[in-house]
Parts: structure tokens; sequence; C-alpha cells
């Protein structure tokens, strides 16, 4: 399989991704619809590494992963929280401030 | 980094050493390293004097990383890069450094102070309940606030200052996660604090997850993340044009979001609203100045022969965010939300200075940054001084008649607006004026007179609340002013700065223009 | 020339009355006591710095009239510097004098007339802020300087209109001065960046040259540019000076105290659009569209205001409208080029004696009736005020420009001058103006009977008094100044005082007791107070209002001068305001302007897309991408 094919994969799971964080009202889901898009992101830097011969792209996937966990940590936390005060995980619940 | 890793694939080879000049990144490291010990602090010393610990802890790694910053200035030769071409050490990031770590100290200024009590005692207790209830009977206050705003200033330091895209992105999250967290702690209002996070959280990682996914285009399209080599690659007009304009928009779009550029603003209010002030403080100046950096070396260094496809992108994001963020600011009734708007308008017309792409340009938005800075930290710091019982006095009738409760809290604060404003004689007219010159000189006069009018209907809600504090009557049970010392200092640094840039602007023009003489390393 | 001696300190004309300022706010309630003569203080001190500074002037020849002081670099970016400059010369030493020697009485005259306002330091510190903003405005040297202060009256008059905000009505003229000079300040700030990307500089010595004989680079201009500076200057100054068709906030201004109105809405801010005009000749010099427009808004101006002086019944605004009126000459005159410019100048400093005079007067008759401002309540007053009636009587014939008063020199002279330009243009300005000068022997006549002379009106809890020394003396020495002042300007030389400043005019201009346009003057003067004698003099005055002609209502609405920006302004902004907030029960409060109102109105509606769903938000920044995007791309192709 050609590396073009690997990239069109990882656009369609960035664009799932992005698409589940727009329909999705769980955080926790939202959430994960943003991991998608992170690994969506590492497909494509390893994919272009493969394609230039060179391993920046996947030295940066290992970075992205690292990110990645650190947020899970921060973001489970600021989910928890929230659940716990409002009972709810739903992002649609969390709109006290506006206009 | 990543440059070694193909030679140490010969089969038993030694692992070469990564060559870093600690001297010229010592400040970022500073912050960091106090972060680390701020975390260390928290587990092992004894509650009680654990305050006594990380303020001064804190105070003096913000204060040595300046006085570091400061001494590298001064040397002559400001232009190179550490850390393996890493990280750029040159006049535009020692400025933008030395303004963050400045500004962070005022902030901290703010976030120290108890006698405000900003922050929840114990931000994983449920508000109301009886863990709570008795941590605050105790009168124990949790102190990670500290630490967190370490890692935070750390990777402010290191956004503006990366040569390298991943760099980049690991500055912006090393920023944004403490940040995140640091909006969740307010002690009042817990549910709005709560929410602020949350909607920080998840629209940041959304647009963190776009901006990473501009790093990948960009990768795809330079076979590099360097800044230097994305240029060359370009000047080069090899390679396909798609992966190029996609990594340059999804890129943008990561660095809009942060400064609140429209229709990327969204988060701001919102969240300005509901963190706590002196969080909010440090957001409105230091993130800002911080993501302003990384925008500038972005768009100076990697897209520098890429003028002509961004601008017009560009110029329309400036417009529309310009005179959005005046208009909806108008009919605000909240103060910190209306001083967010403000801010959206502000990141309007400090992209115009990006627009110029010049030295002018450059020198005239790092001065305009430190001017509105200072301004916007010390207005936030006059929103923490007026108080009722529930906390802060957020919504602008409760500030109706706050000139004859106490002249001099309003007069500071109507002054500050008049900045905001940019009226002669206070910075922000300096700062508007050479940016908006930068921007004729570099043919954007359009945008100029966009920014004008915006800064005439922005003049509206600014006297608005003027004439609130000033002409109407004080409420019986209006709030009260409390001012603590620490408070106090914060609201004059910001005030002398306003007056002193606006009067005697010179030195710091000439500052920010000797930085930008030989504008962005590569 | 750079200045010597006391002219190098000309900032402390500046400084005085803004540390004045400064002390009464800071200091607050401690101050109370003292507050007001600290203010008095400040005020006649910078006047005797002034008259110094002039004696010192009048020491050089001509040529060596014009010194300037840099205080300090303000802006330094590359190429471009803007100092802190002060300009000293004829022509600002002009208004320094006026500024000060007016301000300092009216300073005095407001000791009595505040006496028993609570907050009487503040109001003395926003004088003093004023007087340092407006000093601030014609010492500049620069158009930066010149915008500083003329923000810096806006904000005061701004803060002196809204002085007594407890009433509403104060608080919404406050508003509407603000909003329209907003209006104003946009041209002026516009026509300020045309200049600095035309000429790289926005220096008096650049631009206009070091006085009338070393031209500067306004003289190398193309007539389109320089007609569109014109253009944008006239709004700012149209904004400043009340003057068709940003004159809307004059008349609500009187709602400030009364020595307010003397100072500021009649004497000198007000007329700092004729200051921006003269001082900017140069480039008005280089396009006649642009002259030509000046004459036309001030002879339009001119009419108004004296039609809507003759219908007000407030006295107050009767005035307001006779300052409308009064500075539409002035700038009809300084539309006229090298032969009007003089006299423009000359007017308006006779005109600050005598309308300061009379706004006091008319102060002091309110002082004395329980604050009442209708005249269909006033009548007979003129044996219980003998000095007020007798100064402002003196004022009053010096505007009507009664023989060898002030007024008779200073308006026959722009009305010589309009007839003096060529062609058909400079017989209907010297028309309107010969026709404005019948009006205000009307009004002005109307003004004078209906308060001091006729019987009694006044209710009977009313017991009119003369005003304290500290009041009457100031009236006293500004009726001195109304007689002379006209006088000792045209044949004291005060043409070839200006004249390094504003250049010899074309046709040498003699001084004649006797001229056509005049003795014309006369006659309609003499027509118009003999039918307000015929209407208020000889007749009673009802206490009611009647109903009135067509001419009388519309004057009373001043000539529906707020109608017409409500159906051109206010109500498609309301409309849109609907519209915006149709589902948003709240609207926008109290906006008085429509421009303002359909801003607000936007700023209801879409503030509503912060729907506080963050998917919402995230489908904003999806959507922004998009857009961002499809630009880079199709900006490539294209």
């Amino acid at each position: 399989m050609s590396p073009g094919h690997y990239l069109a994969l990882s656009a369609i799971l960035f664009t799932i991704g992005a698409l589940g964080v727009l329909v999705r009202r769980n955080a926790i889901v939202v959430f994960m619809c943003i991991e998608l898009m992170l690994n969506a992101t590492n497909l494509a830097f390893v994919s272009f590494s493969r394609m230039h011969g060179n391993l920046d792209g996947q030295i940066i996937a290992f970075f992205v992963m690292v990110v990645a966990a650190a947020e899970v940590v921060v973001g489970l936390a600021i989910i928890m929280t929230i659940f716990r005060t409002r009972r709810s995980s739903s992002v649609d619940d969390v709109n006290l401030l506006k206009y | 980094m990543t440059s070694h890793v193909s030679a140490a694939l010969a089969p038993g080879g030694d692992i070469p050493a990564p060559h870093i000049e600690y001297g010229q990144i010592m400040p970022i490291l500073l912050v960091l390293g106090v972060a680390v010990a701020g975390v260390l602090v928290e587990a092992f010393v004894g509650r009680t004097w654990r305050y006594t610990v990380q303020v001064p802890l804190a105070f003096l790694g913000l204060a040595g990383g300046f006085a570091w910053t400061i001494v590298l200035g001064l040397r002559d030769e400001t232009h190179a890069v550490a850390a393996e071409g890493a990280l750029g050490v040159d006049g535009p990031t020692l400025f933008l450094q030395g303004t963050i770590l400045i500004l962070a100290l005022v902030s901290l200024l703010l976030i120290a102070d108890r006698g405000t009590g900003s922050f929840a005692a114990q931000a994983a207790a449920l508000p109301g309940s009886e863990a709570e209830q008795r941590t605050t009977a105790a009168g124990i206050i949790q102190t990670e606030v500290f630490p967190l705003l370490m890692f935070a200033v750390g990777g402010m330091l290191i956004f503006p200052a990366s040569n390298d895209l991943l760099t980049m992105f690991v500055g912006l999250e090393v920023m944004s996660l403490p940040l995140y967290l640091l909006c969740g702690l307010a002690r009042r209002r817990r549910l709005l604090s709560q929410e602020a996070a949350v909607k920080y959280f998840l629209l940041g990682s959304f647009s963190s997850a776009f901006f990473l996914y501009g790093i990948a285009l960009l990768y795809g399209y330079a076979g590099s993340v360097k800044l230097g080599d994305i240029a060359a690659e370009a000047g080069r007009d090899a390679g396909s044009e798609t992966l190029l304009l996609g990594g340059i928009a999804l890129l943008a779009l990561g660095l809009l979001f942060k400064l609140g550029a429209v229709p990327f603003h969204m988060w701001k209010p919102d969240v300005y609203q509901g963190a706590p002030t002196p969080i909010t403080a440090l957001m409105a100046s230091c993130t800002l100045v911080s993501a302003f950096g990384a925008m500038l070396r972005v768009f100076f260094v990697a897209f520098e022969n890429l003028t002509w496809e961004w601008r017009p992108a560009m110029w329309g994001v400036s417009i529309i965010t310009m005179i959005a963020g005046a208009v909806i600011a108008i009919t605000q009734t909240d103060i910190k939300r209306m001083l967010a708007y403000s801010s959206i308008a502000h990141a309007g017309f400090l992209l115009t200075g990006v627009i110029a792409t010049s030295r002018e340009g450059l020198s005239s938005t790092l001065f305009y940054l430190a001017a509105y800075g200072f301004t916007t930290v010390g207005a936030f710091a006059v929103v923490t001084t007026v108080r009722d019982a529930g906390g802060e006095a957020g919504h602008l009738s409760r500030w109706a008649g706050l000139g004859k409760r106490s002249p001099l809290i309003a007069g500071v604060f109507a002054f500050f607006l008049l900045a905001f404003a940019g009226i002669p004689l206070t910075s922000g007219f300096t700062g508007k004026f050479a940016v908006f010159k930068a921007a004729v000189e570099a043919d954007a006069t359009p945008l100029v007179v966009v920014g004008v009018i915006s800064s005439a209907i922005a003049a509206f809600f600014y006297v608005r609340v003027i004439v609130v504090m000033f002409f109407s009557e004080p409420e019986a049970d209006g709030p009260t002013v409390v001012v603590s010392p620490a408070t106090a200092a914060a609201v004059v640094l910001g005030l002398a700065a306003t007056v002193v840039l606006g009067v005697l602007p010179q030195p710091v023009l000439d500052l920010a223009g000797h930085a930008a003489t030989q504008m962005f390393v590569r | 020339m750079k200045a010597e001696g006391i002219q190098a300190a000309s900032w402390l004309l500046v400084a005085l009355p803004l540390a004045g300022a400064a002390i009464l706010l800071i200091g607050g309630k401690r101050t109370d006591k003292w507050g007001h003569l600290l203010g008095v203080a400040m005020s006649v001190a910078s006047f005797g710095v002034g008259a110094a500074m002039f004696v010192q002037m009048l020491g050089y020849g001509a040529e060596e009239r014009r010194r300037t002081v840099h205080l300090w670099d303000f802006i330094d970016v590359g190429s471009f510097t803007v100092g802190m400059d002060l300009l000293v010369d004829p022509l600002s030493i002009s208004f320094v004098l006026l500024i000060t020697g007016v301000g300092s009485l009216i300073h005095i005259y407001s000791i009595g007339y505040m006496s028993h306002d609570p907050d009487r330091r503040r109001f003395f510190a926003y004088l003093n802020l004023f007087v340092a903003a407006m000093l601030l405005l014609v010492l500049g040297g620069n158009y930066l300087i010149l915008f500083l202060g003329w923000e810096g009256v806006g904000l005061a008059s701004y803060l002196l209109i809204g002085f007594w905000q407890h009433k509403p009505t104060a608080a919404t003229a406050a508003k509407k001065a603000f909003v329209v000079n907003r209006v104003g300040d946009i041209g002026l700030v516009l026509a300020i960046s045309l200049m600095f990307a035309t000429f790289g500089s926005i220096g008096f010595d650049q631009v206009l040259g070091e006085g009338a004989e070393h031209a500067g680079l306004a003289s190398q201009l193309s007539t389109g540019t320089a007609t569109a500076i014109g253009l944008l200057l006239l709004l700012g100054a149209c904004g400043k000076s009340a003057q068709l068709p940003l004159q809307s906030w004059l008349l609500d201004a009187m709602e400030g105290p009364t020595p307010v109105s003397a100072l500021i809405h009649a004497a000198t801010m007000v007329t700092a659009g004729v200051y921006l005009i003269v001082r900017s000749a140069p480039i008005f010099e280089m396009s006649d569209t642009a002259q030509l427009v000046v004459t036309i808004v001030g002879a339009a101006t001119l009419l108004a205001g004296a039609i809507i002086g003759c219908g007000k019944d407030d006295i107050k605004k009767a005035l307001a409208g006779s300052t409308m009126s009064q500075i539409g000459y002035m700038h009809l005159a300084a539309g006229l080029g090298r032969t009007g410019y003089v006299f423009a100048i000359a007017h308006l400093i006779a005109h600050g004696f005598f309308k300061a005079g009379l706004f006091l007067g008319a102060g002091s008759v309110m002082h004395g009736m329980n604050d009442d401002v209708n005249m269909r309540r006033f009548g007979g007053v003129r044996g219980f005020m003998m000095i007020t009636y007798a100064t402002f009587g003196l004022g009053y014939l010096a505007i009507i420009g009664f023989p060898f008063l002030s007024g008779w020199f200073t308006k026959d002279g722009i009305i010589e001058a309009a007839y003096a330009k060529e062609g058909t243009s400079g017989i209907i300005l010297g028309s309107c103006a010969l026709i404005g000068a019948g009006i205000t022997a009307y009004y002005m006549s109307r003004v004078m009977f209906m308060t001091f002379f006729g019987e009694k009106r006044w209710a009977d809890d009313v017991h009119p008094h003369e005003s304290p020394k500290v009041m009457t003396v100031p009236l006293m020495v500004l009726a001195i100044g109304s007689v002379f002042a006209g006088g000792f300007l045209v044949l004291g030389g005060f043409a070839e005082f200006l004249e390094p400043v504003v250049g010899k005019p074309e046709h040498e201009h003699h001084f004649a007791w006797l001229t056509a346009p005049g003795a014309a003057t006369f006659v309609l003067m003499l027509i118009g107070a003999g039918i307000a004698w015929r209407q208020y003099g000889a007749r009673p005055v009802p206490r009611e209002q009647p109903a009135g002609s067509f001419l009388t209502v519309a004057a009373r609405k001043d000539l529906y001068g707020d109608a017409l920006n409500e159906s051109l302004l206010m109500r498609p902004g309301q409309w849109l305001t609907r519209l915006a907030v149709w589902f948003d029960g709240r609207g926008v409060d109290g906006a008085v302007n429509g421009v303002a109102a359909g801003i607000g109105g936007t700023s209801g509606r879409i503030r509503r897309i912060q729907t506080g769903f963050a998917r919402s938000y995230a489908l904003s920044m999806v959507f922004g991408a998009a857009v961002i995007v499809a630009a880079l791309l199709v900006v490539n192709v294209a």
C-alpha cells in the first residue's frame, strides 16, 4: 500500500474525530474524539516520515503520545470534578456562561 | 535533537550527547525547575508551611528568570539558536520572555494575595460539601496553584522561543494544560469556574489537534518541522501546494485560537468570566504575549515567502476580530466579560502589526504587547478589589456610583479603560499608533481605517463603564472596595507602566525597536 | 525659532491648571474648604504667564514672533518623530489670553454661582482640567498634541455637561454630546492619518510651514488630497463647534451649570473648530472646494442657529442658538481665506467676551429667580438687578452690532469680507450674513425684552435679587470687553499682529467707518429689534407658550434637527435594533443616537451567537478553519 492510502485514512480518522466532537454530548466521548484526532495526526506523521525517508515524524509521534497522555490526566480531572458537582457529564448542560 | 537520530542508528556507535546552551535558555530552565521544586514542596513540606515556601520560591523563580533575561539581552550577540536549534534566543524572543516574566510577576502578586481569596480551599472537594466546609473551617488553602502557575509560565516562555514546530507544540501544551486546571480553581461561583475549565479544556485540545494536524501537513510538505527548513522549502516552490496551504491554515487556527481571534474567540469571554480573576489576568496578559510571540515567529520565519498567500485570509480575520470584539462588547453587562471582548478587539489590532510583516510591524507589536499586558493586568487587579458578599461584584450594575464610594479605585479603572480606548498620553495610544503606522507603511491602510472605526466603537463601552461609575447613584447595598497591599502593588505597577508608556514611551519603543533589528533567528 | 525667557516655560500654562485639577481630584474631600480658591488661583496664574508671554512677544519683530518649545520626544518610531511640541505664535497667544482671561473671570464667578453646591470642588477640578486641555489644544505644535487637547476638552465638556448627573436630562445630554463629538473626532483622526500618509509628518512646522512666508509641505498638495483632508478637518470642526450637520448636541449641552455654558459652550471650546480651520489655512488654501464647503456650512449654521434662537423660551437655549449662529459667522469668515481669517479670530475673541457676559448674566438672573430658565416667567427683572441688567444690556448691544461696540466692528467686517468674495457666491454668502444680522437683532432683543422689561410674570415665591459681588465683578469686566474688545482689535492692528501666521490678504483691507453693507446691517438691525419690540416689548408676553406660526414651531424644535437625526439615523437604527433583537425583549438601554442604537442592536444580536454550548463553539472553529483553508486555496489558485 502506498503512503497515500495511510494519509487518506489519517484524514478520514481526523474528520471522524472532529465530527464526533461536534455531535456527541458526553464530555468523555467528546474527549475521546479529540484523542482520535491526535492519533490520526500520529498516523499522518508516521506516513510522512516514511515518504520523506527520515525519522522525524516517528519521533514526533512519540512526543504526541506523551502529550496526549498528559492531556488525559488533566482532562479527566476536570471532567470528574464537574461531574461530581453537576451529576452530569453532558457538555450541553454546562452553559451558564454565555452571550 | 532529531537530526542526530540517523547518525545514532549506526550499529555500535556512541550516542552523541546533544549540545545544550544552558546559559542561553536558563530563564526557561529556572522557571520549570522552580515548578518541579514546587511539586516537591507540595509533597514534602507540611501543610502550614507550604504557602510560606511556595510564594517566595515562585517569586524567586520568576524574578531570577527576568534578571537572567536582562543579562542575556545586554550581551551583544543575541541572535543564536540553542538546544540543537530547537529554541531561538534572539532579540524579539528575549523581549517577549522578559515581558511574560514581568507580567507573570505582577499576576503572582494577585495570585498570592490571600486577602482577596480568589482560589478554592480544596478544588477537589465538592462545592458545599462537608469536606469543603471542614477545610474552610480549618483555614486550609491548598497551594497547588503555584507549581501550576510556574509550569504554565514555563510553557509560555518556550512557545514564542521555539524554532521548530514540535517544540512549539510541546510549549503550547505545557502552557495550556496547567491553565485549564487553574481556570477551575475559583473559590466563589464554583459552577462557573468549572464550566470555564471544561470549555477551555475541550476547545483548547480541539484546537491543538488542528494545530498538530497543521504541523503534520507542513512536515509532509517540507520533510522537516524546523521553521527555517519550511521557509527554505517554500522558497524553492516545490512540493505539494495543498499540503502547504492546508498546513498554514490549520497551524494558524491553533495560534489564532490562543489569541482569541474571531471566529476562534468563543472560549475567551466564557473562560475569562468564569476563571478566578488573578488567572484571568495571567491569561489576558502573559498568554496573549506568548501566543502573539509564536504567531510572529511562525509568520515571520516559516511563512515569510508566502505573504501573498496568507495575507488575504489574515486581513479578513483581523478585520472581523476588530469589529466583532468592539461591537459585541457594547452590550456586555459583566465587567470581566466586557474586558474579554475588549481583549478580542485588541487581538485584532495586534494582528494588523503581524500582517505588516516588517521590522516596524514586529517592533510595534512587541511594544503593544508589553503596553497592553500591563494595562490589562492592572484592570483585572482592580476587578478583584470590588467585592460584595458573594465575592467579586462582576455585574456592571453593581459598579454604579463606584466613583463616589471609592474615587481612587474608580479613577484608576477609568484610566485603564481610557488606555484600552487608546486615548493619547496612555500606553494604549502609543501602542495603537505604532501598530497602525506600521500597517499603513505596509500598504494595509484599509485595515487601519477599520481599526480606527473599531476604536471609536470601542470607546462607547469603555466610556459607558466610566459613566456608570461616575454618573450614576450608588446602590445602598453596593459593593465595598477591599484593597490589600499585594493587589495594590499590582494596580500601581499596571498604572505606572500605563502612564510611563503613554507619556514617555521612547525608551521602551527603542528597546522594542532594538530587539527587532535583526528580526527572528532561524 | 526656539522660545526664550518666559515663553520657554509655556508648558506652565498647561501644567498649572492641570496640577490644580489633579490636586482637587486626588485630594478629595480634604480640599473642599479651599478647593475653589486653588482652582481660581491656578487659572489666574496661567493668565499671568500668558500675559507675560504676550508682552515678551510684543518685544520681538513680526518675523520673530513664532517660537517653538520642544519638551520631549513623544513618539519616535523609525523615520517618524512626534515631539511634545508647543507653538507660541500670535494666533496661539490670542487664544491663550482669551482662554485664561475669560476662563479666570468665569472661575471667579463660579465661586458665587456654585456656592451652594456640595460638589463645588469637583466642579473647579473639571474647570481647571478644561482650561489645561484647551490650552494644550491651542498651544500644540503638531496635530497630535492638538488632538490630545481636542479629546481633553471633549472629556471635560462631557464631565461638566453631566455635572448634575442626578438630572436624567443632564446625563442624556452628556451622552449625546459625546456621541456626536465622536463622529467629528473620527473625521479629525482620519484627517491626521491622511496627512501622515501624505506628508509623512504631522508637525505644524513641516506640514504648514514656519509662518506665512515659509511654506510647508501643504503647498505642494494636489487639489484632491487637499479637499479630502480639508473636508475631514471640517467634519472634526463641525463636531466640536456645533455646526451643521453635527449641531444637535449644543442645545442639550445647556443642561450643564451656567458657567460651563459660558466658558465651554460659548467662549472657548466650541470655537476650537474655527481655530482648527484657521490654523490649517495652508491646507484649505490649496482647495477651493474645501473652502467653499466651509463657507456654506458657516452660512447655513448662522441662519439655522439664529432661527432656533428666535423660538426658544429657555434663556440659555436661546443663547445657545445664538452661539451656533455666531460660530457660523466665524466659519464663514474662515472659509473666505486670507481676507477672512483676521475677522474670524477677531469676532471669536469679541464673541468670547460678550457671549460669556451674556451667559453669566443669564446665570445671574437665574440665580435670582430660583434657577428658572423660562423667560416667559421672567419679565421686569431690571429693577431688581441693575448690574446684571446693565452688563447684559451692553453684551446685548455688542452682539446685535450696535455701532462702535465690539460686534459692530467684527461682524460687519465678516459681512463686508463675504460680499467682497468674487462671483455670485460672494453675494449669496454676504446676504446670508446680512439677514443673519437682522435675525440676531430680533432674537436678542426678544431675550432682552422678555427678561428685563414688561411686567413681572414670576411666581409669588420668587424673590429676584442682585447676585453677590463675586459674580457681578466678572460681569462688569466682561461688559467692558464687550464694549471695547472689537474696536481695540480692529483699529489696534490685530490684522498686522496675525499677519505672520495667516498671511497677507490678497487685497489690502482698510477699515472704513461707513460702508454700504455696514449701513444695510444697521438698518436690518433696527428692523429686527423693532419687530421684537412690537411683539415682546410693547405688549404683554403670555406666560404660556402660544401656538405660534409654522416657523416658530420649527425653531422651538431646533429646526427639526433632532427629528431629522431621528428619521435619518435613529429610526433605521431602531428598526435595525428591533429586527436584530426581536427575540430579545431587553433591547438597548437609552441609545441616544441611531448609529449607536444600530451598533448596539447588532451587538445584541451577534452576542447571541455565543450560545454557551461548547459544541457550537467548536462548530464555529471548524467553520472558521474551513473558511481560512478555502481562502488560502482560492487566493493561490486565482
